[in-house]
């Protein structure tokens, strides 16, 4: 394990200096050898948008935490919608087949495209950025959690009804633990995308959050630059940031799945 | 003389796929007795798996009549008195071992220290006290199928059901667990419905094999097998114990 | 054996039930059902036969900035796709170097469409190159790791049999790598479908000239509700025809795979 660590080290630790590299050099050249009288918009230094980040942490953090509020309420919302409805789909054969059709089409069609006109219904940004948050994260929470749901295998189904295990049984015993792993890929999916969401409506007009600082720096030009881009990649580390808490999640709640495969010994 | 602890009466199994119909039994008829070791022998498609769910109520035959303990194979299983290993372990992954093993006593509603003392008893009887907050990906797949043993008599079922449960695994480990059953057996003295298609193990742990043809499934032959009991490894190299192997091997050919 | 004799009664509600579901819907919303339960007021959601109308009206505006946004999608599409294709082939080829570059296509990703569509403004005009510039982002990332599963995960000994014919590494490559990585490489064109016209419409809601999404906000600044529904629905339509043409290469491609069966 450590021996591998060792050896990726260098070519992790390579890829960052290029990746740093190749962005000061590509900034340095739009100003000094395009004379790109936007160079500060297309790709500003790193080391001045680390800068101003630092200098901004409070202000960059004070919209984070109210987009973030908002999305993770809307996240909430719709994981929960999204579950529920799986559940009650696996109840029901005749929800099952009503439903559906409608879900897998929903995976097809641009349903972020909605989200001006949910907010132009709801009005009210804060409604609107918890409402389209919960509707984006529904759809993948419910398709992936009724998948976990189906693939229970057999013989375990075969098991609980040689033990003639009551539904309730059954669910809370079986079916719902071998679904959280596909519930859990679901939320990793709609995370992000919940983010996403409550952005698009902050930059649709609300008064506050990241969305907002984005559209609003970017309305200053050069000046605002820097800025503007401190707050892109905020928003970027927010995504970031949903996924990785519901990987820690999943880690925490299904422990059975990161202790490594040792067998414990041989048969004796 | 006693009625038969499992009663299988002219039962048919057809199985009806896309318009083409399979028959899977063709009028088996076998009576087991309390306390027996009985093996169903045969071939991939001689239905031995279609019957043994047939008794655990998995399947519902086409035609015939099953009693078990005088009654259906439904009320047995409202009653929870089977127990059933299948093939593979079938245990679940978000549960210890120990836990899994306390899974049918949850759902029966053992009293909790009662569960804990047979959990313990149960897990030195497999020999897998250490491995009690293990989880089943940690163990090999031996070690799997035992706690699915366990897990099988936790409940002190009358009958034990087993398909195929050493199929999956090595034939040193299959031997090994031979004789591990077979003692379980002896201290418990369960009713086992055992399938396999492994003609040596058949003889080694039965006390009767019912050797099932396919196409369409038939009993074709049952054979009793005289050896004295407790079995040990020793006796498969005796004349007795191949005499019986050959004898089940011809009865295949004549069909 | 007479199809409509297969058809059993399940297989019927299977079809019926949705469909009816469907018709109900819609009705009840035509009928001012959706106002009652949301109370929401008659201008704020428009009723289908609204709908249906500005569709009729408006069609060559609506095909043409369907066919604008749908063009942007697609080339979009193709280029990150691309993009992301090499990179997974990089990763590949040169395990211990390559995967770093898909931790940075996985890094672009990560930066939201809503975020990284005036970044592409500023680099490429407000124009179709922004958007185009926005999809190939999303796609490449899916692209990239979709198709280093398909080139990594082989079956278990398929490289041993190969090391013992002593083939190659491009032999390698392209007799058991390529093919071995198709299914794959569908998948991610499915997902990728989906998101390259949410990327590309979500890029027209704040600067552009034309297309689907810049029609969509024009229309409800201007309080045209039906029309505003009414490019919803194309780009609906859009993203489910796309998604069946993937499907359709998908079976004819696959016949050898057991998704197919």
């Amino acid at each position: 394990m450590s021996a591998s660590l060792k050896s990726k080290l260098p070519v992790a630790l390579a890829w960052i200096i290029g990746v740093i590299a190749i962005w000061e050099i590509g900034a340095w050249s739009l100003v000094n050898i395009f004379h790109d009288p936007m160079a500060t918009q297309k790709l500003p230094f790193l080391h001045d948008i680390v800068r101003v980040m630092a200098q901004n942490w409070a202000s960059l953090m004070d919209s984070a935490s109210v987009t973030v509020s908002k999305a993770a309420l809307g996240f909430l919302y719709g994981s929960i919608a999204g579950f529920v409805i799986a559940i009650v789909m696996s109840l029901s054969r005749n929800v099952e087949r009503v439903a559906f059709p409608y879900l897998i089409i929903s995976q097809m069609i641009p349903i972020l495209g909605l989200a001006p006109i949910i907010y132009n219904i709801v009005k009210d940004g804060d409604t609107a950025r918890v409402v389209i948050s919960a509707y984006i994260t529904f759809f993948p929470v419910s398709i992936n959690t009724l998948g976990g749901i189906k693939s229970v295998e057999k013989d375990r189904l075969d098991l609980m009804y040689s033990y003639a295990a009551g539904k309730f049984q059954v669910y809370r015993k079986l079916i719902i633990p071998s679904a959280m792993p596909y519930l859990m890929s679901g939320l990793k999916i709609a995370a992000p995308l919940s983010v996403t969401a409550a952005i698009l409506v902050e930059m649709l007009g609300t008064d506050e959050g990241i969305g907002v600082k984005i559209l609003y720096t970017l309305y200053y030009g050069a000046g605002g630059a820097t800025m503007f881009w401190a707050s892109v990649i905020t928003s970027a580390l927010l995504g970031i940031l949903g996924y990785v808490l519901i990987s820690l999640a999943e880690k925490l709640l299904m422990p059975w799945q990161n202790t490594t495969s040792k067998r414990g010994g041989e048969d004796a | 003389m006693n009625t038969p602890e499992i009663r299988i009466e002219n039962v048919s199994m057809v199985y009806s796929d896309n318009g083409a119909s399979v028959k899977a039994l063709d009028n088996v008829s076998i009576d087991i007795q309390k306390g027996e070791f009985i093996s169903l022998l045969g071939p991939s498609g001689c239905g031995k798996t279609t019957l043994l769910r047939i008794i655990g109520d998995l399947l519902q035959p086409t035609s015939g009549n099953v009693l078990v303990c005088d009654q259906t194979p439904r009320q047995t299983r409202m009653d929870q008195k089977y127990g059933i290993v299948f093939q593979s372990p079938v245990l679940f992954d978000w549960r210890t071992i120990s836990k899994n093993i306390r899974l049918p006593l949850e759902i029966m509603k053992v009293p909790r220290e009662e569960q804990n003392r047979r959990i313990e008893s149960l897990l030195e009887l497999v020999g897998l006290s250490k491995f009690a907050d293990h989880y089943p990906h940690q163990l090999s797949g031996g070690m799997q199928q035992r706690v699915g043993i366990a897990r099988a008599l936790a409940i002190q079922p009358e009958i034990l059901l087993m398909d195929e449960p050493f199929s999956a695994l090595d034939e040193f480990t299959r031997e090994k667990l031979n004789e591990d059953v077979l003692q379980i057996w002896s201290k418990t003295n369960k009713t086992v419905v055992f399938v396999t298609h492994n003609i040596a193990e058949s003889v080694f742990m039965s006390d009767r094999v019912c050797v099932l043809s396919p196409h369409p499934g038939r009993l074709s032959a049952i054979v009793d097998i005289d050896l004295p009991r407790p079995r040990t490894k020793e006796m498969r190299d005796w004349p007795e114990f191949n005499a019986l192997v050959a004898k089940i091997r011809n009865s295949f050919e004549g069909v | 054996m007479n199809v409509m004799k297969k058809m059993t009664l399940p297989k019927l509600l299977n079809i019926l039930l949705p469909i009816l579901f469907g018709i109900l819907f819609l009705y009840v919303w035509e009928k001012n059902g959706l106002h009652y339960l949301m109370g929401l007021k008659k201008y704020q959601l428009p009723v289908p036969s609204q709908i249906a109308k500005a569709l009729a009206d408006n069609k060559t505006q609506l095909l043409s900035n369907a066919r604008y946004t749908t063009a942007e999608a697609l080339i979009g599409l193709i280029i990150g796709s691309l993009i992301g294709f090499f990179t997974a082939v990089m990763a590949t080829v040169f395990p211990k170097w390559g995967y770093g570059g898909l931790t940075v296509l996985s890094a672009f990703n990560a930066v939201p469409i809503v975020a990284l569509s005036p970044v592409m403004n500023n680099w490429f005009g407000m124009g179709m190159g922004s958007k185009i510039a926005v999809v190939v982002v999303t796609a490449m990332a899916a692209m990239a790791f979709n198709a280093y599963r398909g080139l990594n995960d082989l079956k278990p000994f398929s490289l041993d049999l190969m090391a013992s014919y002593a083939a190659t590494r491009r032999e390698v490559f392209f007799l058991l790598r390529l093919p071995n990585s198709i299914p794959n490489i569908l998948t991610a064109l499915k997902i990728s479908t989906t998101s390259s016209m949410i990327a590309a419409i979500v890029s027209e809601f704040f600067a552009s000239y034309a297309g689907i999404g810049f029609e969509l906000s024009n229309a409800l600044k201007t309080a045209k509700m039906p029309l505003a529904w009414a490019y919803i629905t194309v780009a609906a339509i859009i993203g489910i025809a796309l998604h069946f043409i993937v499907s359709l290469v998908e079976t004819y491609a696959l016949k050898w795979h057991v998704s197919q069966k």
